[in-house]
């Protein structure tokens, strides 16, 4: 058994607890134990920036504390986080005054001192990287032969490359990343190439600007859906809430060439291993995934040799 | 055909900026047509620096000054192919130019950045491009915040709330607390989201958000969070 901390952060404990559990079911079938990371706070969502030297704060507390708990190594599912946790790691490790800073404000809250830079996963590219296409192609139970999935790696994943493992350790490409094609084929899908796979979902102002994320989600869904997938898989739970929860904003925005089942990686490699939809909580989905998923289910079963 | 429309960033400039001529003739040469497009002499006698010093002091704009306008940023960005308007290297040059009315000018365009970093991720100078805008965008807010659209500043202020009083997101409570400060709370009870809240109930989500809680003894860094100066 392989034990690996990870940190699944206020999002997936809540509403995208799909994308959580899904990942959890997963690392059991390839014999990982993920150790959570104790009282854990949310890591500044990428709404602190404007806060300056503040915004560092919330990271570096969970860091501090992944610290205390023993590790260095942390695996984290949710792109935000990702994003926000190697950003502090990446500043606190450039050294100078804002390390100090960085200690200083933690010592300030009483919170356990960041001693050394940690390193921050993303489970994609750990998934890929560490564990290995080979030993996740031996677990595929259910090969997803002609289901067409558009994959969909939003921004934070690989950009920007000087700060993140997916770039510095695994060799992502920063332009065309591809890790999740490879992945999808390592499972059997049909990997449908899109214009918008790492097209900005405008998650940052899901909220305030509704008229460009809007826009920029249906340009996401109409280009996948044009381009002939079935379903779209994510790997953010912000992203999530524009193209799912808010699909129909995206829809009054470009027509009904966006309406598209959109669901986690997480999940397709759980149906793939041979997981039923409910334990992987396809169902939370606002987009008909669940239909799509039950409509492959059920065509599989005939086309399956009876065992 | 429009005027000026062979003008690479002509969103930048207004129609009486450009002088076009049927026929024009300088020096004995006929230059009627392509080449006979020009702009009329910008002078800005009294530049306002005081924001460029802000900008390049604080924590997240101090890169500003790598920047050497190749506009690599603006090329590949989100927000410049939606909102033509949009430019983070004009942003720039205005900063360092000290062209503060342009920059009030645009105060409702500048907040749009959507942040997803493809600009910092070509910079080949190193500015980290997304942080640099946001802090323009900090100082546009302090500077006028009349300006500034009312979605923009609830936005800013919901989430510092939310996050330095509880520690964590819940992301129900963040909509709530966002719609209210915009004065659109009715949109919480729409049949579309009265649907979604009753799908969530009866899948036990609501629970897992009624049940988020704090971290551990967060009052002392909620403390610090609220009142330290940045």
């Amino acid at each position: 058994m392989m034990k690996t901390a990870y940190f699944p952060g206020c999002s997936l404990k809540t509403i995208d607890r799909a994308y959580d559990i899904s990942t959890r079911v997963v690392a059991k079938d390839l014999e990982m134990t993920l150790v959570d990371v104790e009282d854990y706070s949310c890591c500044g969502a990428g709404e602190l920036k404007g806060e300056g030297l503040k915004s560092h704060f919330l990271p570096a507390r969970n860091l501090a504390h992944l610290l205390a708990q023993g590790e260095t190594e942390v695996m984290v599912s949710c792109n935000v986080c990702y994003h926000e946790l190697s950003r502090t790691a990446y500043t606190f490790d450039v050294g100078g005054k804002v390390s100090e800073d960085i200690t200083a404000m933690l010592k300030e809250a009483d919170e356990p001192p960041l001693t050394e830079k940690p390193s921050v996963r993303n489970t994609l590219e750990y998934l890929v990287n560490v564990i290995g296409l080979d030993t996740i192609a031996k677990h595929v139970k259910v090969p997803l032969t002609g289901l067409r999935v558009a994959p969909y790696y939003g921004c934070l994943y690989h950009r920007p490359g000087k700060m993140l493992s997916s770039v510095q350790i695994a060799g992502e490409d920063t332009e065309h990343p591809h890790f999740m094609h490879d992945l999808l084929k390592t499972l059997g899908a049909t990997v449908v190439s899109h214009p918008a796979e790492t097209t900005c979902c405008g998650g940052k102002n899901l909220l305030s600007d509704d008229r460009t994320s809007g826009r920029l989600t249906g340009r996401i869904l109409s280009q996948a859906k044009s381009s002939g997938a079935d379903v779209l898989a994510l790997m953010c739970p912000k992203c999530a809430g524009g193209l799912d929860a808010l699909q129909s904003r995206a829809i009054n925005a470009v027509g009904d060439n966006a309406e598209l089942p959109v669901m986690y990686y997480t999940q397709l490699i759980g149906i793939a291993f041979g997981h039923q939809p409910n334990e992987l909580y396809v169902g939370d989905m606002e987009s008909d995934a669940l239909g799509t998923i039950q409509q492959f289910l059920s065509r599989m079963e005939y086309s399956l040799p009876a065992q | 055909m429009a005027k000026g429309s062979g003008i690479i960033e002509r969103s930048l400039l207004t129609d009486d900026q450009i002088m076009e001529y049927e026929n024009l003739v300088m020096d004995g040469i006929d230059i009627s047509g392509r080449w006979n497009t020009m702009l009329k002499t910008r002078v800005h006698s009294r530049p306002e620096l005081d924001s460029w010093d802000e900008i390049r002091q604080s924590f997240i704009g101090a890169s500003i000054d790598n920047c050497i306008q190749c506009g690599m940023c603006t090329a590949g960005c989100t927000v410049a192919h939606e909102i033509p308007e949009f430019n983070p290297r004009q942003f720039i040059y205005w900063v360092r130019t000290g062209r503060q009315d342009e920059l009030i000018k645009n105060a409702d365009v500048i907040w749009r950045c959507v942040g997803c970093y493809i600009c910092t991720n070509h910079c080949p100078k190193e500015v980290n491009t997304a942080e640099v805008i946001e802090s323009i965008g900090q100082w546009l807010h302090r500077t006028v915040p009349e300006k500034m659209d009312q979605a923009f500043k609830a936005n800013h202020e919901t989430y510092r709330h939310q996050l330095f009083t509880y520690g964590r997101l819940s992301l129900p409570r963040l909509q709530a607390e966002f719609l209210s400060r915009t004065g659109r709370r009715q949109e919480l009870f729409t049949s579309e989201m009265r649907k979604t809240a009753m799908k969530m109930l009866k899948d036990g989500r609501v629970m897992r958000t009624l049940f988020i809680g704090k971290p551990r003894r967060w009052s002392r860094s909620a403390m610090f969070l609220t009142h330290q100066q940045a």
